[in-house]
């Protein structure tokens, strides 16, 4: 087992955000996390990736507990809905940001960040600063940034939300493909139902803080709570 | 055309007091009614390295004392403001922070002189230097507060995530893109600590000759040509300083 999450609990003040939130991840694994705004998907992200601590429990990452690591020490790169590109810095710069920390040498960096570049389709853009970028482009970037690193896990924290409907589609389309190529091990969060299934290999639903991860597709489409029912429905109404 | 003399006439208008002052520098007799002064000379801007008048010496001290002010009081309220920034009681410490504001600098002078003179700081240019803290330092945190919001947080914990120390969230990331933030707070804590008047006359005590104090000096004395003089040595740096400014923080805005 990749990632494990293990009873984590997490209240901020009175308000109980985590109760008791349990998953396990295979390596190669992209599972999809659905739930409500306020169910508590970002807060589990972010005690994985470190940026938050847990009241209680335990996160395992092969094996070893990393409760207590700093996020600097995980390798498990959180990805926000926004690009969050460095803005003084072009496009080549921004993805080669992690191997520059690392203080890789420059010709290592040149190629990985190169070869980067070309799987997301983005050679042309090297020399492009963020603002000179489209919506879609700077997503892309951002993602290339959190692979050159090659973390052990990446957290996707609605990352398609502040795309248009065709952006989105097409983004979808090239982390799938992206995903198979580097063989990424990822959660991705969402409160879009189709996003969750399309991009899932398993799915996960996080509901008042506690997160029941199904064993497969047709499970989660299976269970009436899940609303995949409701909405096949709504489509079969309309037919 | 008639936009052409409107801007030029501006321009005058906004150039005149300067001009007028270099006027006065070099000027000597200049009595009602003459339109222009008498003499024309050199002699009062020799008279700055005169030993007598210590201008040169003001002016190297209000130097020292404005730019050892803008310098560390830049940096720390920029970090410090951050803590302040990501706190549960943000409000309570910008509300603190206020407070000099709230008294003006000579108030808050007279309240601290007993302090001061206890420490022995009163009469010594350190004396000076850490009273100007108490309204150049808040000045910088309430600069910097609006900097620091949910976009940076989140820009820090990406770093930290692609594997970055808060060393290398600074370096690589926080100062770059508050460069030019950094650039205008240092100037206007320099103009603060420059033309600061109240404050160094009290703890001053009179020992501390700060330029903006000999300006007055010779104003009280109703010596026109060396207070004409003095305030030219007086806005230069601002002058400097707005000029490097514009070429390297507003051009980067542009």
């Amino acid at each position: 087992m990749l990632l494990q999450a293990i009873d984590i609990k997490k209240d901020f003040g009175q308000e109980e955000v985590l109760r008791s939130a349990r998953l396990e991840l295979q390596a190669g694994e992209m599972l999809s996390i659905l739930g409500r705004s306020g169910s508590g998907k970002t807060t589990l992200l972010k005690i994985l990736a470190g940026l938050e601590s847990p009241d209680s429990g335990q996160v395992l990452l092969e094996g070893r507990d990393i409760t207590r690591l700093a996020p600097n020490e995980r390798n498990i790169v959180y990805l926000y809905q926004e690009p969050l590109l460095f803005p003084h810095l072009d496009v080549f710069e921004n993805v080669a940001f992690g191997l520059r920390l690392r203080r890789l040498p420059g010709e290592e960096v040149s190629d990985r960040v190169q070869r980067l570049l070309e799987s997301l389709e983005l050679p042309e853009q090297a020399d492009k600063m963020p603002h000179q970028l489209s919506g879609g482009q700077r997503q892309r970037v951002a993602f290339g940034r959190a692979l050159a690193v090659q973390p052990k896990v990446l957290l996707l924290d609605e990352p398609f939300g502040a795309l248009d409907t065709e952006t989105r589609a097409s983004m979808q389309e090239l982390l799938q493909h992206i995903a198979r190529k580097f063989d990424i091990t990822a959660l991705f969060v969402t409160h879009d139902l189709k996003e969750a299934i399309l991009m899932g290999s398993r799915i996960g639903l996080m509901q008042e803080g506690e997160l029941k991860v199904y064993e497969n597709k047709q499970a989660f489409i299976g269970d009436t709570t899940t609303g995949v029912q409701q909405e096949l429905d709504f489509w079969r109404g309309l037919g | 055309m008639a936009n052409r003399l409107i801007k030029y006439f501006f321009i005058g208008l906004l150039l005149f007091p300067f001009a007028f002052l270099l006027l006065l520098s070099l000027g000597r007799g200049w009595a009602y009614p003459d339109v222009l002064p008498q003499h024309w000379t050199v002699e009062n801007w020799r008279f700055i390295w005169g030993i007598q008048a210590g201008l040169g010496r003001s002016a190297l001290l209000s130097l020292s004392i404005s730019l050892g002010i803008a310098g560390p009081v830049t940096l720390a309220s920029f970090v410090v403001s951050k803590f302040i920034a990501y706190d549960r009681h943000r409000r309570r410490w910008l509300v603190l922070a206020y407070l000099p504001y709230v008294f003006a600098p000579v108030i808050l002078a007279a309240c601290l002189q007993g302090f001061f003179l206890r420490a022995e700081l009163s009469g010594k240019v350190w004396g000076v230097m850490v009273a100007q803290l108490f309204i150049t330092f808040p000045y910088g945190v309430i600069f910097f507060s609006g900097f620091w919001n949910e976009h940076m947080l989140a820009m820090e914990q990406l770093v930290a995530t692609l594997g970055g120390t808060v060393r290398q969230a600074y370096a690589r990331v926080l100062i770059p893109i508050a460069r030019g933030a950094l650039m205008t707070c240092f100037f206007q804590v320099f103009l603060i600590s420059w033309f600061e008047y109240g404050l160094t006359t009290l703890i001053g005590v009179g020992k501390v000759q700060t330029l903006t104090l000999k300006v007055f000096q010779y104003v009280t004395e109703a010596n026109i040509f060396y207070a004409a003089l003095a305030s030219c040595l007086l806005v230069m740096p601002p002058v400097v300083l707005l000029w490097l400014n514009k070429k390297y923080v507003f051009s980067r805005v542009g």
